[in-house]
């Protein structure tokens, strides 16, 4: 039983680590830009893509393709936020909502007549590998997945603490009109921002692709994911979506074991919605909408 | 607001109610009934959302909460006990809005974007929890609902006109309850909300009680379209009915053709279903995605370049070829 639950707890942490990836980067663009991205888990799709072609086409092992995902998604994220979220920047809710919302619905059918709803699936030497200690049972590729999981956080808290840009950025996430005062480019801030948040969403789908299958829809898990977790960790806080992100991993990992295989999702909605109705500013207080 | 489009327009209305009730008759083809009968619904249900979404601005992306609990209330009835469905509409409306109530309070704390996200998480749940209840509503099977042949007060007809003007009725009747809200101080309130929540308050308007009240009407009116839909189909699961689909095309059509206005729904229904049977007739059926491929490109056309929606066309086209004494029409903004 001990060993059950101690079980249960460590595959929730490990899935964790992704989904902690995908709500940074919500919360990075929520605290920054002031836009939810609902496209979020579809940026997680393409860089699962992409390492599945990667690794199919000249058998690049998908840890490695990381090197490629990340900057690809960048790229898009800045060509995102020039071209798209920086035109309803100054409209209204609706706007601001639908736009993201669109792309998603976009980017979901675009892979659904490029790639079919087949599930693709990368095996690599270490995809079946585990470690055993004791009575508990680690996979490699999901514990491969963790650590780069959260060095990538760590290198993310390093560039918002120690670099001019990060703080131009967490200053941007304050109050943008001040940061303008002080000579900070918002538009600048807002690209180097949503690209760093679609670079974490693409490494997600990398770190991925050695252990769960790529499909068109595959974003909604990590994106419904992302959205409980950045509320629940407060919006716009990035220590708070990483926390809570693992938070989450581990509640739905117990509801699966301890409810039933198809109850992940109920624990995780319904802590949700117990938040929302408890603790609406998240569990880290602090400012909200 | 487009209040000026429809100040004098009751020539048109009744040209459009005269055309609504004479087109089944001269077209045969039971396709094109279908896709009648779909854009019909699918405008009811558009009515439903702007009264929530468009006037007040409360964008929900979870209506298929409300669908899905009136076309479950009206199966479990007519199937568990033989109540008829005409009771069962009733019913399922009533559940919508008590189930509103609960939502409503969790919801309304949020703003923008994330009161978009937990109406979200309220329908996942509720499609969640008709997947576990195996008992009385079937699990993740779903069930057909008893053919009974032409059985007019256990709604069900063997012919499709009858369910071509049952809907056409129900898009009256959402038309003509918007048209009285729209007119009253709740319509007033509701801009005002939608305009500026604090700014609202601030004037002495209870804005969670308005929140509330649109929110017991709109989950009625979706729960009146649920019902409908499986009395049509004969068939329902948790798929079906809490089908993330309708909340998307609910607020959809309403943004596309005109949020917040009276026939934003109607319009936007019109164009993207008469898209989806174009791409339909040209591409076969066995195309997954080029629909919603289309319908986001449409709509992220409308948000970039249009926001107050396709309806912005037409009054700007009206004001432009109208006689000088209504051509103020054009100064009343648009907004979306």
């Amino acid at each position: 039983m001990l060993a059950t639950l101690a079980q249960a707890v460590i595959n929730g942490l490990l899935i964790g680590g992704i989904y902690a990836l995908v709500s940074i980067g919500v919360t990075l663009i929520f605290g920054v830009v002031k836009i939810v991205n609902f496209a979020q888990g579809e940026f997680v799709m393409i860089g699962m893509y992409i390492s599945f072609f990667l690794a199919n086409r000249f058998g690049i092992d998908p840890l490695a393709s990381l090197l490629i995902s990340m900057p690809v998604l960048f790229v898009i994220g800045v060509l995102l936020q020039h071209f798209l979220i920086r035109r309803v920047l100054a409209l209204g809710d609706m706007p601001q909502i639908f736009l993201t919302f669109a792309l998603s619905l976009l980017l979901m059918n675009v892979g659904l007549l490029m790639f079919t709803a087949n599930y693709r699936t990368v095996q690599t030497a270490y995809s079946e590998a585990a470690i055993h200690i004791g009575a508990l049972y680690l996979s490699v590729a999901k514990l491969i997945a963790f650590a780069v999981a959260m060095a990538l956080s760590g290198v993310l808290w390093l560039f918002l603490h120690a670099t001019d840009l990060g703080k131009a950025m967490r200053a941007a996430a304050q109050n943008r009109d001040v940061a303008m005062l002080m000579g900070i480019n918002p538009e600048r801030v807002f690209c180097v921002a949503v690209g760093v948040s679609l670079a974490l969403a693409g490494a997600a789908g990398s770190l991925l692709m050695p252990f769960y299958p790529a499909y068109p829809m595959v974003g909604q898990v990590f994106v419904l994911m992302a959205f409980v977790a950045v509320v629940l960790g407060t919006l716009g806080n990035v220590t708070g979506a990483l926390i809570a992100s693992l938070m989450m991993g581990v509640a739905e990992s117990l509801g699966v074991q301890f409810v039933g295989a198809d109850s992940g999702l109920i624990v995780v909605f319904v802590m949700l919605l117990a938040t929302l109705a408890l603790r609406p500013s998240g569990l880290f207080g602090g400012w909200s909408r | 607001m487009t209040r000026r489009l429809i100040a004098s327009p009751a020539p048109w209305v009744g040209l459009l109610a005269a055309i609504a009730l004479l087109l089944p008759l001269a077209i045969s083809s039971p396709f094109a009934i279908d896709v009648f009968i779909r854009v019909l619904l699918f405008a009811f249900i558009g009515v439903a959302w702007n009264l929530m979404g468009g006037y007040a601005k409360q964008l929900s992306l979870g209506h298929a909460a409300y669908f899905g609990l009136g076309a479950y209330t009206s199966t479990i009835l007519l199937i568990r006990f033989g109540i008829s469905p005409w009771i069962g509409i009733v019913a399922g409306g009533m559940v919508a809005m008590l189930a509103s109530l609960p939502i409503g309070a969790l919801c309304f704390r949020l703003r923008g974007p994330y009161f978009a996200i937990a109406t979200i998480a309220t329908a996942q749940v509720l499609m969640l929890l008709f997947l576990k209840f195996r008992d009385f509503a079937w699990g993740a099977e779903g069930t057909t609902l008893p053919n009974l042949g032409d059985a007019p007060l256990m709604m069900q007809f063997d012919s499709k006109l009858a369910y071509y003007y049952l809907a056409l009725a129900l898009l009256a009747m959402g038309l003509a309850i918007t048209w009285c809200i729209e007119r009253s101080w709740m319509g007033y309130y509701l801009v005002a909300v939608g305009e500026d929540e604090d700014a609202a308050e601030a004037i002495g308007v209870d804005t969670l009680r308005i929140k509330r009240q649109i929110y017991l009407i709109s989950a009625f009116l979706t729960a009146l379209a649920g019902t409908f839909y499986v009395q049509y189909i004969y068939f329902i699961d948790p798929n079906v009915a809490f089908s993330f689909n309708i909340s998307v095309e609910a607020a959809l059509v309403s943004i596309v053709g005109g949020i917040g206005t009276l026939w934003g729904p109607v319009i936007g229904t019109v164009l993207l279903e008469a898209t989806s049977a174009l791409l339909q007739s040209w591409l076969g059926s066995g195309h997954g995605g080029v629909q919603l491929t289309v319908y986001s490109l449409i709509l992220m056309a409308v948000i970039l370049w249009r926001p107050a929606g396709l309806i912005g066309i037409l009054t700007d086209a009206g004001a432009r070829f109208a006689p000088a004494s209504l051509a103020h029409a054009k100064e009343a903004p648009l907004d979306g």
